[in-house]
């Protein structure tokens, strides 16, 4: 990156951070962050303690058969330890999480064995779609931008505008009749093998695509309107001035100061693909975290809820931290 | 927020599914032979792959466990071995016992194992892993409702291969409620230890992994000659994508995949659809304790005002047959001499008029979305019998919120029995007086006495007159209005054979299933 010696029109960075530049500092910074994300998710968590609580009916009752009499599902409820207060319960689950002991299901299965291939697999796919998608916003948001106002430009964005509004199951269901079950090209449906993870990689494909798209389409707008911006700010016009091939302006003078606002839109992308993860992995039948959510809402399984919940939490955080800090990392840089 | 989402996304798999389907017609190969009759001799070999549905959060390796994954229910029973399973006729037949014997009383049964009947693991079977296994199910907290009338300590062993089962009342019909959770695991298996402990059934198990399962042929079955290599377990949790992965091809059979799928595979002729009648029962259930259906005239008139050809056709989509408002529709003991109701609007505005009905209110009927038609056929309903002057307001409720709230207590509401065991099964969990279950608060001496002489009694001709008897009452006055059967449906692929056809947890039983070449 080209040092660059005009200070950015707008800088998100207050003059008094110029000197957490130094590591300590910055290591002092990331912490007082985690530290203050860990309170945020602490209370998440006792939110969805809380919530479950309120909710109607309670595990034993969403576990347990018909013809149950009451005295059964007492003995349900103690199994179950749905006797005790939710206080007890939530500090109970609290304090096994620095030991990464999740508690067990209401069926009795260990939340962790029900997590451990779920959760991978559904950060692989997550992955891959948030590469994805900064790989073709980037790419075509940066070709649109070349040329302003032309035809590309018009119709990447117009094409962008309208991929956005599409819910990802109308995605989910277009790409599965159109590349699997007309072609024949693609695998329907992803079918698990004997390590818990799809069995083959073209199984990735369809679901990594129909999060893709939507997320493309956001993203594209941001990246055009965040280059869009920096094109205007005068050491742009000078390097324009000074001649410089409309591409070499567009790598070395306009993107460097767009990244921030950029690396923003993708990481708010991500709690939006954790959350499309949730339809795209039931029409798809990948084995990831949604369908281990949606039958714990249901059998008001707080142990699993909350699993899933500090799982989902820490990783958007780590996002959210990083993008901060490729945020501070370039303004700091312009500086 | 999420349910809208939820529902929208299943709207959206439905026609997506029928427009793959119909864009996917067209396929010429006419299956020899089919996946449930023909009389080709079985070809030995393959693997199986069987989507099942079932939901990640919820999966249970324990066999006396609180089973809510049809796919979970479906590796347990075929690792697993019970005392009896479900047949056509008699709808009991042997399975480990392979022999019972009641007392002059009722109360006393005997079962004796298959002979060479062993575990996994090449341990003999004995009478002790039995009752080991029947006092671990008693123990659990569905125990008294999965092994009805009979106390731990009334269940010993008689020899290696004999248990004695002692019921607190006479029973004909034990050997019938012990067909579906009676697995059997070696004695002095832990908790802890359960996912490992070794069967009995026609497969061992290769591996297991959230749900999914390989499981491979027992050449040691003692129950006859099992035909595939190997059975490979899918789990699906929704019918659409289990439906798409059979229509690409990458499943062999999707187990109870329902009408929907079945409707829209029509076209493919290379895709075979399994009809198993008398699947399910989703009746709407009429409070007779108290409230404004009370009176036994206005439950009529509502049987009356049901167009129960147009429910069938419009709710299952045609998957099922029209019922008699009398439970129990695929026991051999069932009563098909009753009048079947048909719609007799001018009847029913009579038998309103005559009972006093307050027709200038709307009465709200709460509904589900726990299995798919069951919303729906209440909606049909409500329009149905607005035609007899009835007003009835449909209201969708949340699962736990319906099963919490208006279950049982209710004036007016859909439920529905998976189980379709049994005239006697249904007599006696949901309209004895005193039954747990009694959905309508429905109290008839009549019926009581009826039903405590029918299994007490151990003559058959006799008890099927006397359960005669019992079916005429429910008929005339029960809270239930039965409208119709749901056939199950599976769908499968051409070369799938000997795939069972019984209702129900009958589905499961793939032993006997192989595939052409």
């Amino acid at each position: 990156m080209t040092p660059d010696t005009t200070a950015p029109a707008a800088s998100p960075v207050s003059p008094g951070r110029r000197s957490a530049r130094t590591p300590v500092l910055v290591l002092g910074r990331v912490g007082m962050v985690l530290l203050n994300r860990a309170v945020l998710l602490a209370v998440l968590l006792a939110l969805v303690f809380g919530t479950v609580e309120l909710l109607p009916g309670d595990a034993a009752t969403a576990t347990s058969e018909r013809g149950e009499s009451a005295a059964d599902l007492a003995e349900r409820r103690e199994l179950l330890g749905l006797d005790r207060p939710v206080l007890e319960r939530f500090w109970d689950w609290m304090t096994g999480l620095p030991t990464g002991d999740l508690g067990t299901s209401a069926r009795g299965e260990k939340v962790t064995d029900l997590l451990s291939s779920a959760f991978p697999n559904t950060l692989l796919l997550g992955g891959i779609a948030l590469l994805l998608t900064a790989l073709v916003s980037l790419a075509l948001g940066c070709w649109a931008a070349l040329r302003p106002g032309g035809r590309l430009d018009r119709a990447v964005s117009g094409t962008a505008t309208a991929v956005l509004a599409l819910p990802e199951f109308v995605v989910a269901v277009a790409l599965v009749l159109v590349l699997s079950l007309w072609t024949g090209w693609l695998p329907a449906v992803t079918l698990t093998g004997a390590d818990g993870s799809p069995a083959s990689w073209d199984m990735l494909v369809l679901p990594a695509l129909a999060l893709t798209i939507p997320q493309a389409g956001w993203n594209i707008r941001i990246v055009r309107a965040a280059l869009a911006d920096e094109a205007r700010a005068p050491h742009v016009e000078t390097a324009v001035l000074d001649g410089l091939p409309p591409h070499r302006v567009l790598t070395h003078h306009v993107l460097p100061g767009a990244l921030p606002a950029i690396a923003a839109g993708l990481a708010t992308s991500t709690g939006m693909l954790l959350g499309g993860a949730v339809v795209v992995e039931t029409i798809f039948n990948y084995p990831g975290i949604g369908s281990v959510l949606a039958s714990a809402v249901s059998d008001r399984d707080s142990p699993v809820i909350a699993g899933v919940t500090a799982l989902s939490g820490a990783v958007i955080t780590g996002v959210l931290l990083l993008a901060d800090l490729v945020r501070d990392l370039v303004t700091g840089v312009r500086r | 927020m999420d349910l809208t989402r939820r529902q929208l996304l299943w709207a959206g798999g439905a026609i997506g599914a029928g427009v793959m389907l119909t864009a996917c017609g067209g396929g010429d190969e006419e299956p020899t032979g089919s996946a449930t009759g023909g009389s080709a001799k079985p070809r030995k070999g393959g693997t199986l792959r069987v989507g099942a549905l079932g939901r990640a959060g919820a999966i249970t390796r324990d066999p006396h466990g609180s089973q809510a994954n049809e796919s979970d229910y479906l590796i347990i029973s075929l690792l697993y071995d019970t005392l009896t399973v479900p047949g056509r006729k008699p709808n009991t037949e042997p399975r480990l016992a392979a022999s019972w014997k009641p007392s002059e009383d009722l109360k006393t049964w005997r079962f004796t194992l298959a002979k060479g009947a062993k575990f996994h693991d090449g341990t003999p079977v004995t009478a002790e892993d039995v009752v080991f296994s029947l006092k671990r199910l008693r123990a659990t907290p569905s125990g008294a409702s999965r092994l009805p009338g009979i106390q731990a300590k009334n269940i010993t062993a008689e020899g290696t291969d004999t248990v004695v089962v002692v019921s607190d009342y006479a029973n004909a019909e034990l050997p019938l409620l012990v067909r579906l959770t009676t697995f059997v695991i070696p004695k002095g298996t832990t908790d802890k230890d359960i996912a490992k402990a070794p069967g009995t059934g026609p497969f061992k198990l290769d591996w297991f992994r959230g749900g999914n399962a390989r499981l491979v042929r027992n050449k040691d079955w003692y129950g006859g000659e099992v035909h595939l290599d190997a059975i490979e377990v899918k789990i699906f949790e929704s019918p659409q994508a289990m439906a798409s992965a059979l229509l690409a091809g990458q499943i062999d059979l999707a187990s109870n995949v329902g009408a929907v799928a079945a409707r829209t595979a029509e076209s493919r002729k290379d895709i075979q659809a399994v009809r198993r009648p008398n699947d399910m029962a989703m009746p709407i259930v009429l409070r007779t304790a108290d409230g404004p259906f009370a009176d036994a005239k206005v439950r009529e008139a509502l049987r009356l005002a049901v167009d129960r050809e147009a429910m069938v056709k419009q709710v299952l989509s045609g998957y099922g047959t029209v019922a008699n408002d009398v439970l129990g529709t695929g026991d051999p003991a069932y009563d098909k001499s009753l009048p079947q109701r048909t719609r007799d609007l001018a009847k029913a505005k009579q038998l309103l008029k005559e009972a006093k009905f307050d027709t200038s209110k709307t009465y709200e009927l709460y509904t589900t979305e726990d299995i798919s038609g069951l919303a729906e056929s209440a909606t049909l309903f409500a329009t149905q019998v607005r035609e007899a002057g009835v007003k009835v307001k449909v209201v969708k409720q949340e699962s736990a919120t319906f099963w919490d709230k208006t279950w049982l207590k209710g004036d007016l509401y859909t439920t529905y029995w998976g189980t379709n065991d049994s005239v006697v099964f249904f007599a006696s969990k949901t309209m004895v007086s005193d039954s747990g279950q009694n959905e309508a608060g429905w109290k008839n001496d009549d019926f009581d006495a009826a039903y405590e002489k029918a299994i007490g009694t151990s003559d058959a001709s006799e008890r099927t007159q006397l359960l005669k008897e019992l079916q005429k009452i429910e008929y005339d006055s029960s809270g239930y209005l039965l409208w119709g059967m749901a056939d199950g449906i599976d769908l499968a692929g051409a070369k799938v054979r000997g795939l069972p056809t019984l209702p129900g947890y009958g589905r499961v039983q793939l032993e006997g299933a192989w595939l052409a070449s």
